[in-house]
């Protein structure tokens, strides 16, 4: 057995609490050789699927032809073309990468369901078990005409349910412990990424939007929204200030504005207008925007090493730009314009980075542990108030 | 570290008398050569020092203070801020030359140099004499006390007094003595430390202040920033009285433009005036501008400049103009901005300065800049733009509303009593009512619910009258004002919508309520500024220590020190709860269990 000396925040003392990263001894268990790609790969790695499908979204409506236009039809397709070519490139890479993620994430349930369970328990990995379903209710959205018409819109409405229906058994496992359950308080366990189950919720309201069905639209808006509300207020007070939230997991932090954007695009697909509502959730998520991207000294100790809570920061500013993309095209200002151009460009190149990033260190990617499982172990067995550390994964180099 | 003694020493103005440590017999010597060093440098000072000789029998006394080396003279980063010195035992010995100080005016600070100051105690240095004016000598000496609160150490009035055609002053050395100056921030934790009270501005009994406390401060020094206040109550008397002469519902009061020109230019004058004091504070003494801008109450009044501006912009006279430029919305929401940036960023990036631990009612005053410029931007025709800042504002009200409803164990500014600050309550809902109508181009249902949850506050407070009593009169009061006229002028909105007797009897009612208390507080102020004398107090709140001075029973409230830095688990809330706040007053020597935060 090897001695693994991880970087890990989670263990804080009273001195270090201002998330200063801890140095903590990993005693690999009595698990010899099983470590494999199984093992590591838990649910925060479907971020990925889910930045590739929200940049297929993107480009696809990049590549809608504009109505009003005055140049003529051949130069709008010759326009539209390239982004369309894009568009389609990542759909179906998105598609592959999420059928092979779910497929190993499978595979992992029926043979590592300890840590799938594990998983689950904990507060801040149960929320990524979101994340599958958000990017397949986004492909599905981002679909191109080719396959809308070999499925015909019957199935899509099949999917669209199957996919929708696990998220509200999540809304109800989560949101029902916030006010029920005396273990877990929402003031100690409220986290940053409480809120990709407010942004669940809002994909699903989208779903159900355009599937034409308005009622359960406002249903599911409604849900997240009161839902968001008591978590923003919650995270903004920092009662339990940052001793129970990694340090690499800071990219989360994005999340603040994600959620209001895709909760404007949300009343936007229930009132098909960008009214009020919608702005200002959106001039929300632009002021949160700014003022992390003030604060780059909250994320330095993040960005040392890659890992896969880097790809939170894509899908948050596609987020963000598909929101600035909708503002400028309701209100036809030169501000907006240049804000959607300006957000569109960001989101496009950290996706690309993050792409390339990826691709190189593929390696230490599915070889070895990412933090967030460490994480996971170290406060179970801090919670578990056991002297040894139960099952953990000792990643063999 | 020898240099920076040698400074400080060498700064010592006329009339010191030196000891050497060896003469005394008790002194703790801790090293000979450096003191010799000193000692020699300091004859460098110039001109008329009486440097004795080392004897002890030249104890005498002259038309003059004396004053002995400090005891422990090897702290040199303590030398950094005067301190306060402590009077020891064996001061009975140097009684007899306190007492003989014939010089007017001069306190003198003498210090028993038998023992060794501990660590942590406030210790003197020699920057702690001072002397004012003595009539018989030079009146170029100036006042050193405060040096370490003013930008550039002094050089600029040295500058001054040079161009003003004074005596040259002393060159050299003591430039240099207040580089080390230059502090770190204080953590928020050393205000709620030192501080208590509603408006966090009284010392508490076991703290100590950096500056000489019997001494009145230079006037810069006692101007708060809360004095912007006076400008919010003001200007937004002007607006009050616009809006009743202009507007529909009120017009059969007749009330003449003319009281709104007058307050209006009453107004602008205000604020010309506490603008260009405060400068002048920034320029001068900068260091306590830093320190009022790290108090977690008083950062909150460093929005209110720029609300003052944007209540001129809404209650211009008409005679004057009609149409606003809209670059002047942009120009005074960028500041406004800035503040904000940084404020919310504080609160979401957690920290020392969350909002869990600073929320104290004074925060409406960030939120409130939002929504008048929301009201404003409507007003000169935008739309994006004031919608922006009502998001942003309307967001962060809600998360500050529910976080000072909830009165958190772990918030230690909420004051347990009623204070006039709780009227800060009223002025957001009040504007972001006003707003909303505005932007809407009607008083719709959005505008009327933040309308009546503004009123059931107003009535709510109105009705426990009784508990505002008993409270030290102070500047920031004015800024409590500006709420009741905002609420005033909503009622008038809303009458205008729905013109029925009620709703103008409440707004006639509102509107001389809020009259009536500017003028209370008018007189009150001309009472404490001319025949008390006492407006300007000293400004103890920015003063305080960097570090707490050694407590003896200092056990339960460093517990409560760990406590309040971080309650990281849900136990240590339910152990707070258990041992409650009164716990902190008792003074009990028996240690609380140390399960408390060690998990």
């Amino acid at each position: 057995m090897a001695l693994e000396i991880v970087s890990d925040s989670s263990i804080t003392s009273i001195t270090t609490r201002q998330g200063s990263s801890a140095q903590s001894l990993d005693i690999s268990s009595s698990k010899p050789s099983n470590s494999s790609i199984l093992t590591r790969i838990h649910a925060g790695y479907f971020s990925i699927a889910l930045s590739l499908a929200a940049q297929a979204l993107l480009w696809k409506i990049l590549s809608e032809p504009k109505i009003a236009n005055n140049a003529s039809k051949h130069e709008r397709d010759v326009l539209s073309l390239l982004p369309h070519i894009i568009f389609l490139l990542l759909w179906w890479f998105a598609l592959l990468a999420q059928v092979s993620l779910s497929l190993l994430y499978v595979l992992r349930c029926f043979f590592h369901f300890h840590l799938v369970k594990a998983e689950f328990l904990n507060h801040v990995a149960v929320n990524y078990l979101y994340t599958p379903w958000i990017s397949l209710l986004l492909l599905l959205q981002a679909a191109p005409e080719s396959v809308h018409h070999a499925f015909g819109i019957i199935s899509f409405t099949v999917l669209y349910w199957v996919f929708a229906v696990p998220v509200l058994i999540l809304d109800v496992k989560i949101y029902g412990q916030w006010f029920t359950t005396q273990k877990r308080f929402l003031s100690i366990f409220a986290n940053p990424s409480s809120q990709i189950s407010v942004i669940g919720n809002f994909v699903v309201t989208r779903a159900a939007a355009h599937m034409g069905w308005k009622e359960g639209a406002i249903g599911m808006f409604s849900l997240g929204m009161v839902h968001y509300m008591v978590l923003f207020i919650t995270l903004y007070q920092h009662l339990s200030s940052s001793s129970r939230f990694p340090t690499i997991l800071r990219p989360s932090l994005f999340l603040f504005f994600a959620a209001p954007s895709m909760g404007s695009l949300a009343w936007n697909s229930i009132t098909g207008a960008f009214d009020v509502t919608c702005k200002m959730l959106f001039f929300l998520a632009l002021f949160l925007f700014i003022s992390l991207a003030c604060r780059p000294v909250l994320f330095k100790k993040a960005m040392r090493k890659f890992n896969v809570a880097w790809w939170a920061y894509s899908f948050t500013t596609t987020f963000l730009a598909l929101a600035a993309l909708r503002y400028a095209q309701e209100v036809k200002a030169e501000v907006a314009v240049v804000l959607q151009l300006a957000l569109t460009s960001l989101s496009l190149l950290v996706s690309l980075v993050l792409m390339v990033l990826t691709a190189a260190k593929v390696n230490r990617l599915l070889h070895e542990d990412d933090p967030l499982m460490n994480f996971i172990n170290n406060s179970k067995s801090k919670t578990s108030a056991l002297p040894k550390v139960e099952e953990t994964v000792n990643g063999q180099k | 570290m020898d240099q920076a003694k040698q400074n400080s020493l060498e700064e010592t103005p006329w009339l010191l008398h030196f000891i050497p440590s060896n003469d005394v017999e008790g002194f703790n010597n801790q090293s000979q050569q450096s003191e010799d060093k000193t000692l020699n440098s300091s004859a460098m000072v110039a001109g008329t020092a009486e440097v004795q000789s080392q004897n002890r029998e030249s104890h005498q006394r002259k038309d003059s203070a004396f004053i002995s080396m400090p005891s422990s003279p090897f702290r040199s980063d303590e030398v950094k801020t005067p301190k306060r010195v402590a009077f020891n035992l064996k001061e009975k010995e140097f009684g007899t030359m306190i007492s003989d100080s014939t010089v007017k005016g001069i306190p003198v600070y003498a210090k028993s140099h038998s023992e060794p100051v501990p660590k942590g105690f406030v210790e003197g240095t020699v920057e702690n004499i001072n002397f004012t004016q003595h009539q018989s000598l030079d009146s170029s000496y100036r006042d050193r006390s405060f040096d370490s609160f003013k930008t550039w150490s002094g050089k600029l009035e040295r500058q001054l007094t040079n161009l003003r055609g004074g005596r040259p002053p002393e060159t050299g050395p003591e430039e240099k003595t207040k580089k080390s100056e230059k502090e770190t921030s204080l953590p928020v934790d050393r205000y709620f430390d030192a501080l208590e009270g509603p408006e966090l501005d009284t010392l508490r009994a076991s703290e100590q202040i950096v500056l000489p406390e019997d001494k009145t401060w230079p006037f810069l020094l006692r101007f708060p920033v809360s004095s912007f206040g006076m400008c919010l109550g003001v200007s937004s008397q002007a607006i009050l009285w616009k809006t009743l002469a202009t507007s529909e519902s009120t017009k059969f009061l007749h009330i003449t433009p003319l009281i709104n020109l007058v307050l209006w230019f009453i107004a602008v004058a205000l604020v010309i005036v506490i603008f260009s004091i405060y400068l002048m504070k920034v320029l001068f003494y900068f260091e306590a501008v830093r320190r009022e801008y790290y108090h977690p109450v008083r950062v909150n009044f460093f929005f209110a400049p720029w609300i003052a501006l944007l209540f001129l912009a809404l209650g211009v006279p008409s005679s004057i103009t009609n149409n606003l430029p809209v670059v002047l919305w942009y120009v005074l929401m960028t500041p406004i901005f800035c503040f904000e940036l940084k404020i919310y960023g504080q609160w979401m990036s957690g920290g020392q300065r969350r909002l869990s631990k600073v929320a104290n009612p004074s925060n409406h005053l960030s939120i409130v800049g939002n929504f008048v410029g929301a009201l404003l931007g409507a007003s000169v025709g935008l739309k994006e733009g004031p919608l922006f800042f009502f998001a942003v504002g309307l967001a962060h009200y809600i998360v500050l509303f529910v976080t000072l409803y909830q009165r958190l164990p772990t918030n230690e500014t909420l004051p347990k009593e009623l204070h006039p600050v709780f009227f800060l309550f009223v002025a957001a809902p009040s504007v972001a009512s006003m707003a909303w109508a505005r932007l809407q181009g009607s008083f719709d249902y959005g505008a009327r619910i933040p309308y009546f949850i503004c009123l059931f506050l107003y009535f709510s407070l109105a009705v426990r009258i009784n508990f505002f009593r008993g409270f030290k009169f102070s500047l920031a009061w004015w800024a409590y004002t500006f709420p009741m006229t905002g609420a005033a002028i909503a009622t008038i909105r809303y009458s205008n919508e729905v013109t029925n007797v009620v709703s103008q009897t409440l707004a006639v009612t509102l509107a001389s309520i809020s009259s009536l208390v500017v003028s209370a507080l008018l007189v009150t102020t001309m009472v404490h500024a001319f025949v008390l004398r006492d407006l300007f107090l000293n400004d103890i709140a920015i003063a305080i220590s960097d570090k707490r001075p050694k407590q003896h029973h200092h056990t339960h409230t460093r517990w409560l020190h760990n406590l309040r830095q971080g309650i990281s688990d849900h136990k240590d809330i339910e152990i707070f709860l258990k041992f409650s706040p009164e716990a902190k007053e008792a003074e009990a020597s028996a240690d609380p269990p140390s399960n408390e935060n060690k998990v």
